[in-house]
């Protein structure tokens, strides 16, 4: 690590080096992908310095003197053909150099395109109180350089035209807290412009009571059956902001196995406030999710569109001694362990106190078993599947 | 929030409350022990932005984009004549036989011209990740200078106010950098190298100044 005196003594240094020698034109230009641009050093009139020691260097490349033209004794000039879109949103730095390397001067230059009309304008309305919206850009070019993009409003049949201001809520998203209206229509949409042009998305009209999401289904509560290993009963509530207009609101559910990423979703719940699940692996823990769809609210005829999944709920089936329709690994139960113990005794004492029965031992009975088991899944085979 | 970015923000949190809640003790019969806690916990503050500076300072240069990243980069300073950041180069021995009143202006004058230029850097940052990083560090910074107008007055001095004569500087006396916005974007990126450049000479010798202080003030 260097001493504090020679650090000291080095930004004494730097602190004493000269200052830009050179005006660098034009500067902050603004251009289309593809096109070609000449920029112009031009060193200070009391800067004694040749114009072929010069060079330049574009995003800390050097650009070969095949490109420079002498303009004078004090200029020297650069083209660049068929530019790319700017490597960086701050602009690319084209920099003229002196022999040793020192900037004389720069200009940052902003390669990009214009924007194409912005796609995909979805808005949704949190329990009829706020909305947010969303969009896509319109093209990959836009990204080059700073494109600014505007939510504006308006109610359809009143002129007054209202623009967002809260970008904060994720990328090209929109969010409008309050003040506004239902049972009337809004015109939604979106303007992008950047220094090369600007372009508006299409108009999305809508009512709010058309795009309300509300809040996933609080206090869900997932419990056994009695001992039924392949049951499950689901509890929750209706989200409480919206309790007194779901009348005809419908639910989901879905359910997986702890250790498996497959969720199975039952569609059809309708608007009661529990399901039973069956169908289930006994002894096993399953996740739990509800959520809501505040459909018909407010006399709605759309869709209406689900709310976030409740938390996960954990719980397990009951363990079931009997061979389960469809289970291809039924686990031995405790009785069933001691019951071959048992009997491994007995064999072992009929072997050693009755003649003839010397082949008789525990395997001819495990080999019994995978018989039953197999001739048990034979007749299953044609039963009715899962009832969810 | 990143997970790491939150434990930052708690870090710089309980920093700050520590800081501040020992400078803004009301008892007007300050021992010189509380002094030296309130210096010791300023210097860790400056430690730890001088830590944090280093990723903003690379993020920032990225930004920028090359030559700015480059390792070995160095343009020139800017040259103008309004408000100017004082250098932190000093001389050894002026240093040494810096007052502790005088100590103390300097460092709360450099923090506050570099605090208002920072903000600047943020405002016209475009990437909006950054921008947050960088107002974010912005309050830790005045978190520091709050400290140390703080520490002034309980020691007895008299924070300078805006208008003061700028201390001296190395070199030809010119001035660093101006509070006026640079005409154009490569001039202000310069101003932005700079910016950084001498916040981060500046919290590497406010660590000495601060170090200096305490043993002078437990002698």
């Amino acid at each position: 690590m260097i001493s504090f005196w020679c650090r000291v003594l080095l930004l004494h240094q730097i602190f004493t080096s000269p200052a830009c020698s050179a005006v660098v034109s034009p500067q902050d230009p603004v251009l289309l992908v593809g096109s070609s641009l000449t920029a112009t050093c031009t060193l200070s009139p009391g800067l004694q310095l040749h114009t072929g020691f010069l060079y330049w260097t574009f995003n800390g490349n050097r650009l070969p003197s095949s490109v420079y033209h002498v303009q004078g004794p004090g200029a020297l000039s650069v083209t660049l053909h068929n530019l790319n879109g700017s490597r960086q949103q701050s602009g690319d730095n084209l920099v003229c150099h002196g022999r040793k390397g020192e900037v004389l001067g720069g200009s940052c230059l902003y390669v990009g395109m214009p924007p194409q009309r912005p796609v995909n304008l979805t808005c949704w309305s949190h329990n009829t109180k706020d909305l947010t919206c969303r969009w896509s850009p319109g093209g990959p070019g836009e990204g080059f350089i700073r494109t600014r993009y505007t939510l504006k409003y308006k109610l359809r049949w009143f002129g007054q035209e209202t623009v967002c201001t809260d970008y904060n809520r994720g990328i090209n998203t929109c969010y409008i807290p309050s003040g506004l209206a239902v049972f009337t229509p809004y015109e939604i949409w979106v303007e992008a412009t950047n220094q090369l042009g600007s372009a508006s998305s299409r108009v999305v009209t809508l009512d709010i009571i058309d795009v309300v999401t509300t809040d996933p289904p609080p206090d869900v509560q997932v419990n056994r059956v009695g001992i039924l290993g392949d049951q499950l009963t689901v509890r929750w509530r209706s989200p409480p902001a919206l309790r007194d207009f779901l009348f005809r609101a419908k639910y989901q559910i879905r359910y997986r196995l702890e250790n498996s990423a497959d969720w199975k979703v039952v569609e059809n719940v309708g608007n009661q406030t529990s399901c039973r699940l069956a169908g289930l692996r006994p002894g096993t823990v399953y996740f739990v999710q509800v959520r809501c769809n505040p459909v018909g609210i407010y006399g709605s005829r759309k869709p209406g569109i689900w709310s976030d999944w409740s938390p996960p709920m954990a719980a397990s089936t009951p363990q079931s001694e009997r061979l389960q329709t469809g289970s291809c690994d039924a686990k031995s139960g405790s009785q069933t362990a001691a019951l071959r113990r048992e009997l491994k005794q007995f064999l072992g004492w009929v072997r050693k106190h009755a003649s003839g029965c010397g082949s008789v031992s525990i395997k001819l009975y495990d080999q019994w078993r995978a018989w039953l088991q197999k001739s048990h899944k034979t007749r299953n085979q044609i039963l009715p599947g899962d009832k969810s | 929030m990143s997970r790491g970015k939150a434990v930052c923000c708690a870090q710089l949190t309980l920093l700050l409350a520590a800081v501040v809640g020992c400078v803004q003790v009301p008892d007007l019969s300050l021992t010189l022990t509380s002094e030296r806690t309130t210096i010791e916990r300023t210097y860790e503050l400056t430690k730890y932005l001088e830590h944090q500076l280093k990723d903003i300072k690379d993020t920032y240069l990225s930004y920028l984009g090359p030559p700015f990243s480059d390792p070995d980069f160095s343009p020139p300073r800017p040259n103008s004549s309004s408000l100017s950041v004082p250098s932190a180069a000093t001389r050894v021995e002026l240093w040494r036989g810096l007052e502790n009143g005088a100590r103390l202006a300097q460092n709360q004058r450099a923090y506050r011209v570099l605090l208002c230029a920072m903000r600047e850097l943020a405002r016209s940052t475009l990437c909006p990740y950054l921008q947050s990083s960088l107002l974010h560090f912005c309050s830790g910074l005045n978190g520091l200078l709050g400290s140390i107008t703080g520490l002034m007055r309980s020691l007895g001095y008299t924070p300078p106010q805006l208008g003061d004569v700028p201390l001296p500087l190395p070199g030809d006396g010119q001035p660093l950098l101006t509070e006026r916005p640079a005409s154009n974007e490569f001039s202000r990126k310069v101003e932005g190298f700079w910016v950084l450049r001498e916040l981060q000479s500046w919290l590497w010798r406010s660590a000495k100044d601060f170090n200096r202080l305490k043993k002078r003030l437990k002698a």
